[in-house]
C-alpha cells in the first residue's frame, strides 16, 4: 500500500544539518553505490560474469550513506543486504567489492561466498548474516562488550521490515532496550520483503510503534530524504553513545527492483515505481546542492565520470584476480590457532 | 474503623459484569479447588509419590479461573504450568492430575509425561510445551482455522513475563495481528522469571505496551481479581468474534513460591511475599461474597471447601491405587 510509506509531517528543520564537504561526501557516496550496483546487476550479471545472486539497494541509497557517516573509526556496523553504501564509506574498495561478486581469491570472502555475504572487521563491518535479523543479537553483543569495558563506541545494525517479524529482532532489541546498550537499529522499509507487502508483513503501519514496547525512542523519518537521514541518524547515534541506550529510526523508501536480480518484481504495482522514481534520492540531493550553488551541474557531471571510472578500474582489477584454489577449501573452516 | 481492616486488599467490581449466583459460586469452588489441589500434591510431593518436579501457581488462580471461564463451548485453551485452574474450568478432574503428577497408568498420558503435560484435543484442550512460548503460534494456528472456517471461537492461551521474551511470542503475536485472528494471550506478568525479575526481562513495566506494535488490542488487569480477569477475558472474546483481531492482556500478578517445589525463592526479598499474601486472591474473592451477600452465606462457601475435600481424598486414593504404566506400552503412541 503506497499510503502506508508516506511520512506524514515533512521535516523542514533539523538539529544536525551537514557542512558542504559532508554534502559532498555524501552525495559521492551514494552515486559510487548507485554506480556499483548498476554495474554488478545490470552489466556484470546479464553477461553472466558475476557468480550467484545480486540484490541491490537502489533507491535506497541515502539510508546506507547518511547513517553511516556519522560513524567513527572505532564502531562497529552490522548492515543488512541493501547497504551497499556503508561498505563503501567504511572504506572497503569497489575493486574488492567487485572480486568478491566475482568469486575471486581477493574478494572478501576470499572467493568462498558471494555477493552481499561479506564483512571485514579491519573495518569494523560485521559480515551479514543471510539469516535476516540475525545481525540484531549480534549487534547487541557488540554494543554489550562496549559497555562493560567502558568504551565511547557504538554499533549500527540495519534491517528490511519483513525481518523485524523474526524472533532475533524481538530478542537482540529486547535485550538491548533492557541494558541500554550503545547500539542503533535502523530500519529499511522499502515496502516488501521479498514479494510480500508492507500489510502481510506486520498489522501496524510503522515499525517504530513496537518501539514503546521496548521502552525505547521510536522515530520514523522519510529514507529518500538525505538530510533528513543524516539529521536522525546523528541524534540517534548520539544518545547511544552518551550511555542513553538504543532507538529503531525506521525510513521509509521502496526497493526500485526485484527482490533479487533474477526477479522481475511483477508483483509490485507499476504505478509504485513510478511514484518513487520520482522521489530519488539522489536527484534529490543533487537538486537541493544545486539550488544553493553548492554544486553546478558540470561539477555533477565530473562527480558522475569520477564513480564510472572506478567502476571501471574495479572491475578491470577484479577480472584479472584469480579464483581461490581447490585446495585451500578446509582452511578458514576452524581456528587454528 | 479498624486499619487493618480498612487497608485490606478488596476486589472491585468491573461495571457491566454480568454473573448469576451459580457463576459466583462456580468461580470460588474452581479457585478453591486450583488451590487445595495443588496444596495435596504439595504432600505427595513431600512424600515422594510425585514424579519429577511440582509447580505451583498459589496467588495466581484468579488469573487462570478467570480466563478459562469466560470461555465458551468450541474455543480452545492451551495451559501453561501455572494454569492448573483453567484445566479444572475446561473439565480435568482431580484424579486425572493426581495421575499423572503420581505417573500412574490411569493418568491422562498414561504414565509417560508428567505435571501438566497433558492435552484433550476433543475438549479442546491443547498440551503446555515446555519450551516457553511455542504456544502462541500453536494457538495461532488454531485461531487461524477458526477464522478460515468462520467458527465463533476464540483460542486462548498464556505466557508469563519471560516468556514475553522469546522469539515465539514475537512471530505468533505478529502473525496473529497481520491476520486479524480470534486470538487471546493472557500475559501472566507474576514478577519473576524463575530467578529473573521482570525488570531485568523488559525495559518497560507495563508488558502490555508490546500490544500496539503488533496491531492487538492491549489492556491490563488486577490478576487477583477473578471478576476482572474473567470481565477482561469475556469482553476480548467480543472483539475477536467481531473480527477485531487479537487481544492481550495483562494480568497483574505475583508467584509466591519458587519456580518449582525445589525452589525456595530466596532470591525473592520476603516483604514483596507478604505484600502480596495480603492481596491472596482467593481469601479477597471470598471477602467479597460474603460482605455483598452474593451467596447466602458462610454454609454455602463451607459446602464448597467440603466438597472440595472429599473430591480430593477420593482422586487421592484412586491415583495412588492405580499401576504405573507396564513397560509394554512405552513405544505406543509415539507415533500417529
Amino acid at each position: 500500500m503506497a499510503d502506508r510509506q508516506t511520512v506524514s509531517a515533512k521535516k523542514t528543520h533539523y538539529v544536525h544539518t551537514p557542512d558542504e564537504k559532508s554534502k559532498l561526501d555524501m552525495l559521492h557516496f551514494m552515486k559510487l553505490t548507485r554506480e556499483i550496483e548498476d554495474r554488478i546487476e545490470r552489466k556484470l550479471y546479464r553477461q553472466g560474469r558475476i557468480v550467484g545472486g545480486v540484490y541491490v539497494g537502489r533507491g535506497q541509497e541515502a539510508i546506507s550513506v547518511g547513517t553511516a557517516i556519522h560513524m567513527e573509526k572505532d564502531d562497529v556496523v552490522a548492515p543488512s543486504h541493501r547497504d551497499m553504501g556503508v561498505f563503501l564509506m567504511r572504506g572497503i574498495t569497489a575493486r574488492r567489492i567487485i572480486a568478491q561478486y566475482m568469486g575471486r581469491k581477493t574478494g572478501l570472502t576470499r572467493g568462498r561466498d558471494g555477493n552481499m555475504h561479506m564483512g571485514d572487521m579491519n573495518y569494523n563491518v560485521i559480515a551479514f548474516v543471510s539469516h535476516l535479523g540475525d545481525n540484531v543479537p549480534v549487534a547487541a553483543g557488540a554494543a554489550l562488550a562496549f559497555k562493560q569495558r567502558g568504551e565511547q563506541r557504538v554499533a549500527l545494525c540495519y534491517n528490511g521490515e519483513g525481518a523485524t517479524s523474526r524472533g532475533d529482532w524481538h530478542e537482540g532489541i529486547n535485550f538491548a532496550s533492557i541494558h541500554k546498550l550503545p547500539v542503533v537499529f535502523f530500519i529499511n522499509n522499502n515496502a516488501y520483503a521479498y514479494s510480500t507487502p508492507m500489510e502481510l508483513q506486520m498489522a501496524v503501519a510503522d515499525v517504530a510503534m513496537r518501539a514503546p514496547g521496548y521502552g525505547i525512542p521510536g522515530e520514523v523519518v522519510d529514507g529518500n530524504d538525505i538530510l533528513a537521514v543524516y539529521d536522525s541518524a546523528k541524534r540517534a547515534i548520539d544518545r547511544a553513545r552518551s550511555g542513553a541506550g538504543p532507538s529503531i529510526v525506521e525510513y521509509k523508501t521502496f526497493r526500485m527492483t526485484g527482490h533479487s536480480a533474477h526477479d522481475d518484481a511483477g508483483y509490485v504495482p507499476p504505478e509504485l515505481f513510478e511514484e518513487w522514481k520520482q522521489k530519488d534520492p539522489i536527484v534529490r540531493l543533487e537538486q537541493a546542492m544545486l539550488e544553493d550553488g553548492t554544486v553546478t551541474q558540470a561539477r555533477l557531471d565530473a562527480m558522475q565520470r569520477e564513480c564510472a571510472l572506478m567502476i571501471d578500474d574495479a572491475v578491470d582489477w577484479a577480472e584479472k584476480q584469480p579464483y581461490p584454489a581447490g585446495e585451500d577449501v578446509t582452511r578458514d573452516v576452524y581456528f587454528e590457532g | 474503623m479498624n486499619p487493618s481492616t480498612s487497608d485490606a486488599y478488596s476486589l472491585s467490581v468491573p461495571a457491566g459484569l454480568t454473573l448469576d449466583r451459580t457463576g459466583f459460586l462456580e468461580l470460588y469452588y474452581f479457585m478453591a479447588l486450583n488451590r487445595k489441589l495443588e496444596e495435596r500434591l504439595g504432600h505427595l510431593y513431600r512424600q515422594g509419590k510425585v514424579v519429577g518436579g511440582l509447580y505451583s501457581s498459589l496467588g495466581q488462580e484468579a488469573c487462570s479461573v478467570g480466563s478459562a471461564y469466560a470461555l465458551e463451548r468450541g474455543d480452545f485453551l492451551a495451559p501453561m504450568i501455572r494454569n492448573l485452574g483453567a484445566l479444572m474450568v475446561r473439565g480435568v478432574k482431580p484424579v486425572d492430575v493426581m495421575a499423572q503428577y503420581c505417573a500412574r497408568a490411569i493418568g491422562p498420558t498414561r504414565g509417560k509425561d508428567l505435571n501438566v503435560h497433558f492435552g484433550w484435543v476433543d475438549r479442546g484442550l491443547i498440551a503446555p510445551i515446555s519450551v516457553v512460548g511455542a504456544l502462541i503460534p500453536v494457538m495461532a494456528g488454531i485461531a487461524l482455522e477458526m477464522k478460515m472456517k468462520s467458527k465463533p471461537n476464540v483460542a486462548l492461551t498464556y505466557i508469563g513475563d519471560g516468556g514475553m521474551s522469546t522469539t515465539d511470542f514475537h512471530e505468533g503475536m505478529n502473525f496473529a495481528g497481520v491476520h486479524r485472528l480470534p486470538f487471546i494471550l493472557i500475559v501472566e506478568n507474576n514478577g519473576y522469571a524463575y530467578s529473573t525479575p521482570t525488570s531485568l526481562q523488559a525495559n518497560v513495566t507495563d508488558l502490555v505496551t508490546r500490544a500496539p506494535g503488533y496491531g492487538a488490542y492491549g489492556e491490563s488487569v488486577d490478576g487477583n481479581n477473578v471478576l476482572a480477569v474473567l470481565d477482561a477475558v469475556r469482553r476480548g472474546r467480543a472483539r475477536c468474534l467481531a473480527g477485531e483481531g487479537p487481544v492481550m492482556i495483562e494480568a497483574r500478578t505475583f508467584r509466591r513460591k519458587g519456580h518449582a517445589e525445589h525452589d525456595d525463592a530466596g532470591y525473592v526479598p520476603r516483604a514483596l511475599v507478604a505484600e502480596w499474601e495480603k492481596k491472596d486472591p482467593l481469601d479477597a474473592y471470598r471477602r467479597y461474597l460474603l460482605a455483598n451477600h452474593t451467596v447466602d452465606s458462610e454454609q454455602d462457601i463451607g459446602e464448597i471447601d467440603a466438597k472440595i475435600a472429599v473430591i480430593l481424598e477420593d482422586a487421592a486414593n484412586e491415583a495412588l491405587a492405580a499401576p504405573f504404566p507396564d513397560p509394554s506400552i512405552a513405544r505406543e503412541n509415539v507415533y500417529g
